[in-house]
């Protein structure tokens, strides 16, 4: 059984360990964070060790694996410490802010003899495999064109680090990644990039952007990404053919909604859909890294492809500012 | 009724002709007095389902009494019989878009205003209810302030004239792109000034453009995408759809004109189809045009917003052939 620590104890850091937690062939031996509250809570949940330091949790515990859901800005750092302490990287998407970090993260993982797994869960999320499962396999002739949307209200208060977009890069890297990463994953390289965005508009608590890809293999994409909405959160992906069209939304793909009649004083009037799965797509990822490190196979999602997705978002963000397109490759 | 508005409708070519024919006939101060079309027969036979008089010629409409006309013939058509009207005085109703190049479209704006005719761009969609309650709420400041727009105008290769070039003047993005850009001028007040695209044909591999989507920037700041691809198979259950996400800084809309339908599943006829049930609006937009003639008003819809609408769709062939994003201003 691998041995994992969790560095950075936030939200998507909780919902790895609830994942490494109901993984036979992983165990969650410790959690790091810089806030020791945020650390301490985690630590309780799962009775393991909390630290406020790496370096310290990394001499006291023995680990396999590092997984590192820390803000996008420190994911180069983190990186770094966990290859150079020979420990494998599972790292939250996007792998860095900008390319060249990504870059030497990957190099750095190279020379340390460290596998690095790249957290794109998308590829993980039924719907959107059984789509690409279905493009492969010729159910709607020659890919065209696809739509993509990924659209909710702002992640969080103005002084959070997802407001400062030069951390987060806004939704183009920090939300946007997901679909630029599944687009690439179905079909192929990223030829030219041309954005528009409110990345540098400064609008309090509102990003939003409307991005257009043109593939190597003539593919036309449209990625909307949004943290706009005053409620909910849509995402849709829809692939139109030559010989026939997918489409889903998640508006209608919901097999149950629960309705509360708000009864009692304390017991609000509340409706909450329901998306039930024997496995989330993040335990899945998770354990697909796991058990490639096992096998020695090589993960679905390759340190190259975690590169390319932040390329792609670089490139958009590029686009938005000089607001002409912009070139890959 | 007395004085009633004599319409005519010129050529059939454009399908829309149909449903703009049933609303003549609907509106009790109209008298729909015929159809004159080049193909004979065409005329004949619709003049026989809509219980009007088939003319031999435009020239023998044109030389009656009537007082407007409505053409439907192909893009590339329109100049000509726009021309043809406007010499004998009667006003005219355009079918868009307004032509299949802006030669032809600044030349149709020039004679109507020499005959001192009313001419109107028809761009129905303005007259759906969704899209009237929209603009509503968008003047009202609901959304605060309009940062960005995310259109779609999809629909099947209506195939036929649109196909050929050298009667539409192009295919999906001159086709589709007008009504949308229409619908945001006309909601916004705000006015296209730089246009990039991506167009290919990859969809049906012809010499004509089946799929394209534009960005487009506007004079108050704000960024648009329209999608205005013929993407949707022939097995899709209506023939497409015109829908506007709108991000504003207090608030989002999303309208999708078309929703209000039934799901249809039929064993006979092999397949789900949308039964649409919301407002007719292309009545509503031939009684706007008519009521206007009719009490010797101004149109609501300009042959400049047609223009206007167009020229963004010929940017967009530019942008593509280019690679460049085109400044409107220069262009």
């Amino acid at each position: 059984m691998l041995k994992v620590a969790l560095v950075g104890a936030g939200g998507m850091g909780r919902v790895h360990a609830k994942a490494y937690s109901q993984m036979e062939e992983a165990e969650l031996v410790a959690v790091c964070d810089i806030d020791p509250e945020a650390a301490k809570k985690c630590a309780d949940e799962y009775k393991i060790p909390a630290y406020t330091d790496f370096g310290e949790m990394i001499g006291n515990v023995d680990v396999d694996v590092v997984d590192i859901c820390t803000p996008t800005y420190a994911h180069l750092e983190c990186v770094k410490a966990a290859a150079e302490a020979g420990k494998h990287v599972a790292c939250e998407k996007p792998l860095a802010r900008t390319v060249s970090q990504a870059k030497e993260a990957v190099q750095v993982c190279e020379d340390a003899g460290v596998k690095l797994f790249v957290a794109h869960v998308l590829r993980w999320f039924p719907e959107y495999r059984s789509i690409k499962e279905h493009v492969a396999a010729g159910a709607i002739g020659d890919a065209v064109e696809v739509r993509t949307t990924r659209s909710g209200s702002h992640p969080n208060s103005p002084d959070s680090w997802y407001c400062d977009y030069s951390k987060s890069g806004g939704v183009v890297l920090d939300l946007i990644v997901h679909d630029f990463d599944w687009l690439r994953w179905c079909f192929g390289n990223v030829k030219r990039v041309y954005a528009r965005g409110l990345y540098e508009s400064k609008i309090p608590i509102t990003d939003y952007a409307l991005v257009t890809l043109r593939f190597e293999n003539g593919v036309i994409a449209h990625v909307e990404g949004g943290w706009a909405r005053p409620s909910g959160f849509i995402t849709s992906a829809e692939v139109a053919g030559t010989k026939g069209l997918l489409n889903y939304s998640n508006a209608d793909s919901v097999p149950l909604v629960i309705d509360k009649k708000a009864v009692e004083e304390d017991r609000p009037s509340i409706t909450i859909p329901e998306n039930p799965a024997n496995e989330s797509p993040y335990y899945k990822e998770l354990r697909h890294f796991i058990n490639c490190l096992e096998s020695g196979e090589t993960p679905e999602v390759t340190p190259e492809d975690g590169i390319e997705a932040v390329r792609i978002a670089e490139a958009a963000l590029k686009s938005i500012s000089s607001g002409q397109s912009v070139v890959l490759g | 009724m007395e004085n009633k508005v004599k319409i005519g409708v010129m050529s059939f070519a454009h399908m829309h002709a149909y449903s703009y024919a049933s609303a003549l006939n609907k509106l009790d101060f109209v008298d729909f007095v015929g159809i004159a079309d080049e193909d004979g027969s065409r005329a004949r036979k619709f003049a026989k389902e809509f219980n009007t008089k088939a003319f031999k010629s435009y020239e023998e409409m044109l030389a009656s009494d009537i007082d407007a006309v409505v053409v439907c013939s192909e893009n590339m058509n329109h100049r000509k019989h726009v021309v043809l009207a406007a010499q004998s005085e009667k006003h005219v109703l355009c079918e868009k878009p307004i032509a299949g190049n802006l030669h032809d479209a600044e030349a149709i704006i020039e004679v109507a205003k020499r005959s001192h005719i009313q001419l109107m761009t028809a761009f129905p969609c303005r007259y759906h209810p969704a899209f009237v309650s929209l603009k509503k709420s968008v003047k009202a400041g609901d959304l605060g302030d309009v940062l960005a727009i995310k259109g779609t105008n999809q629909g099947r290769c209506p195939g036929g004239w649109f196909t050929d070039l050298s009667l539409s003047g192009g295919g999906a993005i001159i086709d589709h792109t007008v009504h949308l850009m229409d619908l945001i001028r006309d909601m916004t007040g705000a006015e296209p000034t730089k246009v990039y695209a991506e167009i290919d044909n990859r969809m049906l591999s012809k010499d004509f453009d089946d799929t394209g989507i534009l960005t487009v920037d506007f004079s108050n700041g704000m960024f648009v995408t329209i999608d205005s691809s013929w993407s949707r198979p022939n097995s899709y259950p209506t023939w497409g759809n015109v829908n506007m996400d709108v991000t504003g800084t207090i608030g989002t809309a999303s309208m999708k004109m078309f929703q209000q339908k039934i799901d249809y599943y039929s064993d006979e006829n092999k397949g789900f189809f949308y039964l649409y049930w919301g407002d007719d609006m292309d009545y509503e937009m031939v009684k706007s045009f008519a009521t206007s003639i009719h009490k010797g008003k101004d149109v609501e819809v300009t042959g400049e917003d047609g223009l206007a609408a167009l020229k963004v769709a010929m940017a967009a062939y530019e942008s593509a052939k280019t690679g460049k994003v085109i400044d409107l201003a220069e262009y």
